[in-house]
């Protein structure tokens, strides 16, 4: 709180404290030189960065007051909440009415300066010079062999001033492609908190707080509202197939906003949620994610786990339009070829939850399953699968299923087919204006 | 093609030896080339500078000793003025009590050395043999475009070659490299002789234009490496008129093919259209257009200021930022009034190339001074008296002494302000003890540190092999991988310089091959 926010009676206490603790001191009225308090130029005992390897989110107090079952993981460092009160009711809320989820370990960096937009052309694998100021886009980046280092979404803030959000870290190779720009490269992952309200009813509620005219706001469009008196940088996005919001705001700003969310929106059904729901929405809408559904480039020991742009992305390919960017004589000489290994959607048969892990075709093992979950909107087991590019083509596929009840474990076969599209994606996410009822 | 405006057949950005010889080819095949020099003469480290007015003095480099005789013949450069003031000059290694080592040529200078020498001249005799084999190994890759690393059938067609070259030599020289690729030369010299003097000439050799120490691994290797240099050329020879001569002949090629050379126009951006290099814009907005650019400037300078970041991706210019250690050799050129005389050095050797190293020892302490930042107080030199040769340089009777210093630091503990009297100091006090009476007959000098070099010559870090030859920046790996066969990421821009292989010294062998691998790949014809 900065002095001016205080209130009037707290600031005369303090005066009248600072009376009583040094009346020989008492301002001299005459005297025109300011009282200065030595207390401002104490050096405050700061952190070593990195010195903390457990971190708690700008909302951890909000998530824990909500939990009611003590489940947690680990997200990028940070403790956040798997499941806060059960995984079934917080996708009836996040399908039926709305959910708020705290994303805040995602990883920010703001680019700013006289070359940013250069230099982004230069980095990002899809073409980012039409990017309109308050508008976001998904981006890829690729070392110069052409496989992903990893992917995010670009904002662009201002007219030289991007945000880049990405699920794992990326600042060497930023500092490293930063050589010869002037640009500035800032990891802003700590001070910028991040809400992502998700749902049927989410334009709803941010009007039911007075913001009647986000309903107007377009996919991949972002713009600054007051909410619950802070500022938010609200952005139409979310990996969970349906109408949502991201909103953007300082770390010491958010306990506001979702205080002000959930005061307002418990009424409408809106329900706090944790990691696992964040998940199981975006295995539904058939988002990969970096780390987990592919690695990245650098991370990858052994050269066959790095994919290009094409195997995870099927509709990737290089804009002839673009100048040079990394990666990109590497995946212009490779275009038109398959790639060996492409990550595919997959639905498996049968109508309980069972785990799997191995793909196999015809016996004969083909892939791995990379993240997997039982959809409720399908009905069925549904994973996201790096497979042979043969095995896609050829089908036949099957899964090796494990059924838990109780201690013991029935193993079986069961038949996959390959998805052609999402499992979940609802036409209302691209409205506008954004329908207030489900 | 359009000749009133500043439309050319082909720039090169840099007018040092290597530019000119790339230019002198592409004028030779009928181009019009235009040649851009940032100072104030073209010549770069092989530029003729006067010291005072009336003496003239090889500025950077003094001798040549490897620039290729197919160069010299296939630019019919004898045409244009160039000639030789000496040929197969020899070297002698200095001996503080006056008793010189002349390093032998032939049977008779050979049994002269053993005579001085008898227990180091059977191993001399075979340390030179074996030099030699290892060197014809790895010669005929100096001459010609590096294998394409990524190509496995080139790579394997270059060992091949290798193997079987090897093989038909009759001698170990393929087995013997291998092992003497890692080792350092002061290792070597140790195993095999006794003479300091004879040890401390041969490691100068090995070690110079580096800052490693001769106990350095790798330094071994750089003497097969020079050795195979000096194959492609003709012998250590003087030019007359100094180094600027063969400048002056290869600008006059180029001229004579309709092309010019403009001094006092250092380029400011490279640029491109439609993906290819299409021009040079000057740093005083004039605008230049060419199909076809070289650059023998340094690399890193070429592809991240003059063409920009966003033409190179990261990985390519994160090799390119690792920043090549300084250079560590320093020039001082001395006016004497009267002919210099050396005790104990016959006369017919003054005209020599004079090492300073009297041992392996000094060579050490000198590296290890040098890395410490210090300027040693006995100083490894390389003298050359050009004058004697060529009495052009100077007036009658007197002379010109060109010193090369090895091991100076790029910066000097206190800097070179403080330090550039007693550094001239150190190294005349160092002559004198060899010349007695040289410190009376200095008239004018011009001392070139290697901060001076990079100021005055545009040779960045003043170091005259850019980049420097370390076995893992050779071959297609200089200046790095990928840009390790004079091609850039953009059409039509090529790299000239002593960053690209075969690297520095006056052999205008990067300017030749990448001129030719330019007009290989069609580009800049009309």
């Amino acid at each position: 709180m900065t002095p001016d926010t205080l209130p009037r009676a707290e600031e005369e206490q303090m005066d009248a404290l600072h009376d009583t603790a040094a009346p020989a001191n008492a301002p001299d009225p005459a005297d025109e030189r300011a009282e200065v308090d030595p207390a401002l130029f104490e050096e405050e005992g700061s952190e070593p960065p990195f010195a903390r390897a457990v971190r708690t989110t700008p909302l951890h107090l909000e998530t824990a007051a909500e939990s009611r079952t003590n489940r947690w993981t680990a997200w990028n460092g940070y403790t956040v909440p798997r499941v806060l009160t059960d995984l079934g009711d917080e996708y009836r809320a996040l399908r039926g009415a709305a959910a708020l989820m705290d994303l805040s370990p995602l990883v920010k960096y703001r680019i700013s300066g006289r070359d940013a937009l250069a230099y982004l052309e230069r980095l990002c694998a899809v073409s980012v010079a039409t990017l309109d100021i308050d508008r976001l886009r998904h981006v890829m980046f690729c070392e110069g062999s052409g496989m992903v280092l990893g992917d995010g979404l670009l904002f662009r803030l201002g007219a030289d001033d991007y945000r880049l959000v990405t699920e794992e870290t990326h600042l060497a190779w930023l500092i490293d492609s930063a050589e010869g720009f002037r640009v500035r490269v800032e990891d802003v992952s700590a001070t910028l908190a991040v809400l992502s309200l998700q749902g049927p009813l989410s334009a709803l509620l941010l009007a039911e707080l007075g913001i009647g005219d986000a309903a107007m706001l377009e996919p991949f469009a972002a713009r600054w509202i007051a909410l619950g008196g802070m500022p938010v940088y609200a952005s139409r996005s979310g990996a969970t197939g349906d109408l949502g919001y991201e909103l953007w705001c300082d770390a010491e700003d958010a306990p506001h906003v979702w205080r002000a969310l959930m005061a307002k929106g418990a009424a409408f059904g809106l329900r706090p949620a944790g990691f696992a729901l964040r998940e199981l929405a975006r295995l539904e809408a058939g988002y990969p994610r970096a780390g987990r559904d592919y690695l990245s480039a650098f991370a990858a020991i052994d050269p066959a786990d790095a994919l290009p742009p094409a195997a995870i992305w099927p509709h990737f390919v290089p804009d002839p339009a673009k100048g040079l960017f990394n990666g990109g004589t590497a995946l212009r000489s490779m275009q038109g070829e398959a790639p060996a290994r492409r990550l595919v959607r997959l639905a498996v048969q049968g109508l309980e939850p069972v785990r799997f892990a191995a793909i196999s075709a015809g016996g004969a093992p083909v892939g791995l399953a990379t993240s997997a979950g039982f959809s409720p909107a399908l009905g069925a087991n549904i994973a996201l699968a790096l497979l042979d590019e043969r095995a896609v083509r050829s089908g036949d596929l099957s899964v090796l299923a494990e059924r838990r009840a109780g201690l013991s474990v029935g193993e079986s076969r069961l038949p996959a087919r390959i998805l052609a599209g999402p499992v979940f994606s609802h036409p209302r996410r691209f409205a506008v204006p954004a329908p207030f009822r489900p | 093609m359009n000749r009133d405006g500043n439309t050319y057949d082909a720039i090169v950005i840099g007018a040092g030896h290597n530019g000119l010889v790339a230019a002198a080819r592409l004028a030779r095949a009928g181009r019009r080339v235009l040649v851009l020099e940032a100072g104030e003469a073209a010549g770069g480290a092989a530029a003729t500078s006067e010291i005072v007015p009336g003496y003239a003095a090889p500025a950077v480099a003094h001798l040549v000793d490897a620039f290729p005789k197919r160069i010299e013949r296939e630019l019919k450069l004898p045409k244009q003025g160039l000639r030789y003031a000496a040929r197969d000059i020899p070297t002698v290694a200095l001996d503080p009590d006056g008793d010189h080592l002349l390093l032998p040529r032939n049977r008779r200078e050979f049994k002269r050395f053993a005579s001085r020498l008898p227990r180091d001249a059977e191993a001399y005799r075979n340390y030179v043999a074996l030099l030699r084999a290892q060197a014809a190994l790895i010669e005929p890759l100096l001459g010609e475009t590096p294998p394409d690393l990524h190509d496995a059938g080139a790579l394997r067609s270059l060992f091949r070659r290798l193997v079987w070259r090897s093989a038909l030599s009759g001698r170990a020289g393929l087995q013997s490299l291998m092992r003497n690729l890692p080792e350092s030369i002061g290792d070597r010299l140790d195993a095999e002789f006794e003479s300091p003097l004879l040890k401390g000439a041969l490691a100068f050799d090995a070690t110079l234009g580096g800052a490693e120490g001769p106990y350095a691994h790798g330094t071994s290797f750089r003497a097969v490496w020079r050795e195979a240099l000096r194959m492609q050329g003709q012998g250590l020879r003087q030019i007359a008129g100094g180094p600027g001569a063969l400048v002056q002949a290869l600008a006059a090629i180029v001229s004579a093919g309709g092309g010019e050379l403009r001094v006092n126009s250092p380029a400011a951006r490279i640029f491109v259209e439609n993906g290819a290099a299409a021009g040079v814009e000057l740093a005083d907005g004039t605008v230049l257009r060419a199909p076809l650019m070289l650059s023998a400037i340094n690399p890193r300078i070429t592809l991240l200021d003059l063409l920009g970041a966003n033409r190179v991706e990261t990985h390519e210019a994160l090799e390119l930022s690792r920043a090549p250690r300084p250079g560590t050799t320093a020039k001082l050129n001395l006016a004497l009034e009267r002919m210099p005389i050396f005790t104990g050095l016959a006369a017919e050797h003054h005209g020599a190339r004079l090492l300073i190293a009297p041992s392996l020892d000094e060579v050490e302490e000198a590296a290890s001074s040098c890395r410490e930042n210090r300027l040693t107080s006995a100083p490894l030199l390389e003298l050359h008296l050009p004058s004697l040769a060529d009495p052009s340089l100077a007036p009658e009777g007197q002379h010109i002494l060109s010193v090369i210093v090895h091991y100076t630091p790029y910066e000097a503990e206190g800097g070179w302000s403080m330090q550039r009297e007693s550094f001239v100091q150190k190294v005349v006090r160092r002559i004198a003890a060899f010349a007695p009476g040289v410190e009376e007959a200095m008239i004018a000098g011009e001392i070139l540190t290697p901060p001076d070099i990079e100021r005055k010559y545009g040779l960045a870090g003043g170091d005259w092999h850019q980049g420097d030859l370390r076995l893992d920046h050779l071959f297609a790996f200089r200046p790095s991988p990928v840009f390790g066969r004079y091609e850039t990421p953009v059409a039509g821009l090529y790299l000239c310089g002593a960053g690209s292989h075969p690297g520095g010294g006056v052999t205008g062998l990067p300017g030749w091959i990448a001129a030719g691998v330019a007009m290989e790949n069609g580009e800049g014809a009309r």
